[in-house]
């Protein structure tokens, strides 16, 4: 997409950072990208740092130029301003310098699983018998990567008006946090503390699953308080002769929620038993068709090869100038009718900072 | 000063996906009028908790948190007068963003061609499980449909178990962040070109841009827990207490040795030697020992922790807001702050609670004529 066409964005990469400036840059910004001090595992370098122009600090002397010419500096350095950028980015220059912190007014080391954990996220994930889990991969910084480019584009609407830039602190430990958007409402509401339920969905005074078997994987759904949804379904049950005793039920009269435990473990087995029986892209089909509320848990391999994202073009090929290796990566960030003109799908090799001139040419 | 003072949006979203971005570009000073309906209220309303633990659609602390700094308007849009009042404020917006299922904005006359012939260059963000096109164009889910189809869910748990979903519909988190990203660079765009669009976000699709890390392998890992190819030591470890415990990430070999002095154990520790060591300290006294000697580690919190945390209140992280129903609640806040153009909160509408100031002063409607509209249930 050419959204942001024009724009000169400059990266300080650092974890916190990486993935808002991959955004920008899928967006059709210039993104300048300085390497992490930090080593990276390779396929995170690869998939936050495409479409960007990636450059080493042979001379740190030439970072603040680029600062300069820049119109968003997305600053996440970690262990003090090496580059001296905040002494150069005041709210009289046109840039809008986003420093990312892990905490306001902390130094202490942080990494994706210490935020997630301060998050209240990983207390109540996980099952009962075993330690707070992590989701996968690093959401603490995809989601204050994604909070930088959002605070990167509100200076920039402003800078339209007040007519200069301006410095804006982001903080990844309340990115994380606001993230959780029930744990610490409901203790302050209700006194309630979350704990980790496995893959039950607790409502009221019951619970129900909310992962089944099929024939061959997995699928997502549950017993909710939703007549037609369970009216949709329990007619399939019936039309394959084993709805049993859920065919007899008024579910415009039914609060699942106020269930004994022991009807819905008698219910979930009856549904059980059918989802077993099936594959999971019939039950995908019967859900898309009749409106039953159930999701198929795909494995990475088939959403790699879904058909619907592959009609919309999210998985791109990405290629490594540095090896030569190519890797499908998520691509596009969404779909517009403005035709997208994709940023380079390479992984560019770093180049030394003192021989760039592109935007001094400019 | 708010950085978005003067935007204007029609938000005819509901429940999470669509409002938390209407919040965001609220926070920081767009004026973002809520067209709902009592008679089919945002099941945001209906979410708990509640003031006084009774149901009301004025009441939920879930709502408060996800619409504030919004003015409300109650529009029938089941009525061909509510429609032709939307569309009035569809003239007075720079975006329109919505969440419906499927096909019903075009249903009630408001799909985005309807949107540009009332004005050319509106942008419309449209927020779905899927996206508008594809096979799976009309699928009807929630925001963990989106984990499940993702990969999130089947990434997420214990080797040898089964894929595990998200404690909260993450889906409805992350899509909203994108499409507050999208409408702001649609924004840049129509500043420069003049030109509006129409944004189609689905909610699987960010869900997979979130985990691309993971897609980046040849040959994609299996859900590993807690562990992490990147770290020599990335785990969760008990502590003294109920349910309390320590996360605790080491990425070198010089961090090791101060790990294991603390809690007195030889270098490398094993996993169960940690285990049995961290349970004798309380979590927080450890973490803080812990990142003194420059290893990351910090506590589990759960939500009371939160709520109490001196860290986060003294970061700003929750505003209390005076609400007719709540009384003074408090709110979590934007995680930036911005020097020149800092946003700015204020509590959630009531239901209805602007209808003779919006539709007055932007549909130009009477007040003999709201009053006519709210008794012929177009304005309800």
């Amino acid at each position: 997409m050419t959204l942001l066409k024009g724009i000169k964005v400059l990266e300080i990469a650092d974890g916190l950072v990486d993935f808002g400036g991959r955004m920008l840059a899928e967006m059709g910004a210039d993104v300048v990208s300085i390497s992490s001090e930090q080593d990276r595992a390779k396929e995170r370098v690869l998939a936050w740092h495409h479409g960007k122009t990636r450059l080493s600090v042979d001379d740190p002397e030439a970072i603040i130029p680029l600062a300069r010419q820049a119109d968003i500096v997305l600053d996440g350095q970690r262990n003090g301003d090496r580059f001296g950028l905040s002494d150069v980015l005041g709210p009289d220059t046109k840039t809008i310098h986003v420093r990312v912190f892990a905490e306001r007014g902390s130094s202490a080391p942080a990494t994706d699983l210490t935020l997630m954990a301060q998050s209240s996220l990983m207390g109540v994930t996980g099952d009962p018998d075993r330690p707070p889990l992590r989701f996968p991969g690093e959401q603490a910084y995809a989601l204050t990567g994604i909070q930088a480019a959002t605070a990167a584009l509100l200076g920039l609407y402003a800078r339209r008006r007040i007519g200069h830039g301006q410095r804006v602190d982001v903080s990844a430990r309340q990115s994380a946090t606001l993230a959780s958007y029930r744990e610490a409402i409901m203790y302050e509401w209700t006194g309630r503390i979350g704990r980790r339920n496995g893959n039950l969905l607790v409502r009221g005074k019951s619970g129900v699953r909310q992962v089944w078997e099929a024939r061959d994987g997995h699928v997502t759904w549950s017993m909710i308080d939703n007549p037609p949804m369970m009216r949709a379904l329990v007619a399939v049950l019936a039309e394959q002769g084993v709805a049993g005793e859920l065919s007899d039920v008024d579910w415009d009269n039914t609060l699942v929620a106020d269930l004994p435990q022991e009807t819905i473990e008698r219910w979930q087995a009856i549904v059980g038993e059918f989802f077993k029986s099936q594959e999971k892209a019939q039950l995908g089909r019967w859900s898309l068709q009749k409106g039953w509320g159930l999701s198929v848990i795909n494995t990475p391999a088939e959403v790699r090869h879904s058909e619907q994202l592959a009609s919309r073009s999210l998985f791109v090929q990405v290629t490594d100038e540095a090896t030569g290796e190519k890797a499908s990566l998520p691509g596009p960030l969404f779909v517009s009718t403005i035709k997208p003109v994709p940023p380079a799908r390479t992984l560019s090799a770093p180049q030394p900072a003192s021989s760039f001139k592109r935007w001094s040419a400019s | 000063m708010g950085a978005l003072d003067g935007l204007k949006i029609a938000d005819f979203s509901w429940v999470g996906a669509g409002p938390r971005a209407t919040k965001d570009l609220a926070d920081n000073g767009a004026i973002v009028i809520k067209i709902e309906s009592r008679k089919r209220p945002d099941l945001g309303r209906l979410s708990p908790p509640f003031a006084g633990g009774q149901k009301n659609l004025d009441g939920s602390a879930f709502f408060a948190q996800t619409n504030t700094s919004k003015k409300s308007v109650t529009i029938n849009l089941s009525t061909p007068e509510g429609v032709e009042i939307a569309k009035k404020l569809i003239a007075w917006a720079d975006v329109v963003v919505e969440n419906f299922g499927p096909g019903y904005m075009e249903r009630i006359g408001l799909g985005y061609e309807t949107l540009k012939s009332i004005r050319p260059d509106i942008i419309l963000a449209s927020v779905s499980v899927a996206g508008r096109t594809g096979p799976m164009a009309g699928f009807r889910g929630y925001g963990n449909s989106a984990a499940a189809h993702s990969g999130h869910a089947a990434l997420t748990g214990w080797a040898g178990r089964a894929p595990h979903m998200p404690p909260l519909a993450y889906g409805d988190v992350v899509a909203p962040m994108f499409a507050t990203v999208a409408i702001l660079a649609a924004l840049e765009h129509h500043a420069r070109t003049g030109e509006g669009q129409h944004l189609d976000i689905s909610q699987t699709e960010p869900m997979v841009h979130v985990i691309a890390d993971l897609y980046a392998h040849a040959s994609m890992p299996d859900k590993a827990g807690n562990e992490d190819a990147d770290y020599l030591l990335h785990g969760v470890f008990p502590c003294a207490g109920d349910d309390r415990w320590i996360a605790i990430a080491i990425d070198n070999h010089g961090q090791l040795t101060p790990l294991a002095d603390v809690l007195e154990l030889t270098v490398p520790p094993d996993e169960a030697a940690l285990a049995e060591a961290t349970a004798k300290f309380e979590a927080g006294d450890l973490a803080a020992k812990l990142r003194s000697l420059g290893i990351a580690a910090a506590p589990v919190l759960d939500g009371r922790d939160v709520a109490q945390s001196a860290e986060l209140a003294a970061a700003g992280h929750f505003v209390a807001l005076d609400h007719p129903v709540l009384g003074s609640a408090r709110m979590p806040a934007p995680p930036y702050q911005l020097s020149e153009t800092p946003w700015a909160m204020t509590a959630a509408p009531l239901l209805g609670e602007h209808n003779r100031e919006v539709l007055g002063e932007i549909a130009g409607l009477s007040d003999a004529e709201i009053a006519r509209l709210e008794a012929e249930g177009v304005l309800a």
